[in-house]
């Protein structure tokens, strides 16, 4: 069970672009947070500092209340492409995430997380063998096989069809159950952040800041046909149409930002 | 099977021709003649010791300027100070062409083995440093984050991303460099040999001999596919993973 701060981030690349300007996000042990917002929001930028793959240069992150540097064993991540190492068979793919893990253990839970994502008997395919759904299954195994205290996604969902999407929410969902990581996704699909996720963070762009915190609160399984389910897509939207009005400059609501404002 | 059809179809029709008298075989001698000269090539002992003479060249060459182009495109392809240290004068020797290279060779070796090995080395040494020092540079950098994320060192990457990521174009480089070997290995015999394919080449040119030189030429191309296809076999293991057809032979 794993906290996750982020307090006042910033960032600024070299070339002087600022991407993020004072965000403060807070998931609790075990919770589930959409970071919601369309193109230029900096959503995957902030991933990318928490993961430790970026510097930032105000502010600060902490996992239990410990600053993080750099990358931390305890924080692992799905990618927005499956990124699996072409090299390595299916089954090896997951145990790359399990490096610090006993052999023996290591086996244990690879084949037990081979099954639990419907991939029993896939476990000596090479990537290139695998559909993108089920590239993208044995990433989130990967990513789970360290039982790490916070999982990023990164919009690891958005290249797959309607169909293989639905069931990856399911499988997460599952996974999540069993393992109670806490969880930090990056999405631009306002369904999937209510169907997965217990608050929504949605962020505003030029610079990425965050416009305001919405909760969920439907139980699960989540009914997507529910009332209450679209009345929180409403609210969502809504959020997201205010951030879009408050922009001084850059694109207006209408214009490219992945959202319209008919709400 | 089929790209077989061209090259047998010709020589029987060479054969007939020379055989029915329709044209010399002086200068182009026909198939059997060159069996002929083969086989007493290799009943008197004297084939095998050309082939090993060659061979043992190529390889040792192919060994130094291999190993010293992995290495050294490793090293610039790792390190961006090496890079901007030695691949200018690198490139620039690059620039030179490498049969240029023997008169100072010669000076500086000897007339002997050394500047034989040197030369092969040599053209060895460019294709592979190129081959690897252009890929680890194109290492998919969404490969390099994922060990990142997964708690990998520097060395860590560098062993199990960037070296298997760079592992096809470094065997198709090596491919390269041993058929650099090949050609510079005749440029090294021609210049001066007591044995080997290339001198086997040069006497026949001075005794007149067609068939000799023929008879060279044909070991020199089945050597070399067999090098090739040898080393084919070695790197099909480590490249399975591979979605291409690059390796089929």
């Amino acid at each position: 069970m794993t906290r996750l701060t982020v307090r006042g981030i910033g960032k600024t690349y070299a070339d002087g672009t600022e991407a993020l300007r004072g965000v403060d996000v807070h998931a609790a042990d075990g919770e589930i947070v959409a970071i919601l917002g369309g193109s230029g929001c900096g959503k995957t930028t902030l991933l990318r500092l928490i993961a430790g793959l970026d510097e930032t240069t105000t502010g600060a992150i902490d996992v239990d209340g410990v600053s993080l540097t750099g990358t931390n064993p305890a924080i692992s991540a799905v990618f927005q492409e499956p990124r699996l190492l072409p090299w390595l068979t299916a089954e090896a793919n997951i145990a790359f995430g399990g490096r610090r893990l006993a052999t023996e253990e290591r086996q244990a839970r690879m084949e037990s997380l081979l099954a639990r994502v419907g991939l029993a008997g896939y476990g000596k395919r090479w990537p290139r063998e695998l559909s993108g759904g089920q590239q993208q299954r044995i990433a989130i195994a990967r990513a789970l096989i360290g039982h790490p205290g916070v999982l990023l996604l990164d919009e690891p969902f958005s290249a797959l069809d309607p169909f293989t999407r639905a069931s990856l929410h399911d499988l997460l969902l599952d996974l999540w159950r069993e393992l109670r990581p806490t969880v930090l996704m990056v999405t631009h699909d306002i369904e999937e952040a209510v169907v997965l996720a217990d608050r929504i963070v949605v962020m505003r762009p030029h610079p990425g800041r965050v416009q305001e915190t919405l909760p969920v609160d439907l139980p699960r399984p989540r009914n997507r046909l529910a009332p209450a389910f679209d009345l929180t897509k409403r609210n969502v939207l809504r959020a997201i149409n205010r951030s879009l009005a408050e922009v001084p400059s850059g694109p207006g609501p209408t214009s490219g930002n992945g959202f319209s404002p008919w709400v | 099977m089929v790209g077989l059809v061209i090259p047998v179809g010709l020589a029987i029709l060479w054969e007939i021709a020379v055989r029915y008298g329709v044209v010399g075989g002086r200068l182009m001698p026909p198939p059997s003649r060159l069996a002929q000269t083969a086989w007493a090539l290799a009943r008197s002992g004297e084939l095998l010791v050309h082939i090993e003479a060659t061979m043992t060249r190529v390889l040792l060459g192919f060994a130094l300027g291999a190993t010293a182009g992995t290495l050294l495109g490793m090293l610039n392809g790792a390190s961006p100070l090496a890079n901007r240290l030695l691949d200018p004068s690198i490139q620039a020797l690059r620039s030179v062409p490498s049969i240029a290279w023997v008169p100072l060779f010669i000076l500086w070796l000897g007339i002997f083995e050394t500047s034989k090995l040197a030369l092969i080395a040599l053209g060895v040494f460019f294709p592979v440093y190129l081959g690897i020092f252009t890929a680890i540079q194109s290492v998919d950098r969404k490969l390099i984050e994922v060990g990142r994320v997964f708690g990998l060192s520097s060395t860590g990457i560098a062993l199990r991303i960037t070296w298997p990521a760079v592992m096809p174009v470094w065997i198709a480089s090596l491919r390269t460099g041993l058929g650099l070997g090949f050609m510079f290995v005749v440029a090294a015999e021609l210049m001066g040999a007591s044995e080997g394919l290339g001198y086997l080449l040069l006497d026949g040119q001075q005794m007149g001999r067609a068939d000799s030189i023929l008879v060279a030429m044909i070991i020199f191309a089945l050597l070399g596919k067999a090098s090739d296809s040898v080393l084919v076999a070695l790197s099909r293991p480590v490249l399975r993973w591979q979605d291409t057809n690059r390796m089929r032979l």
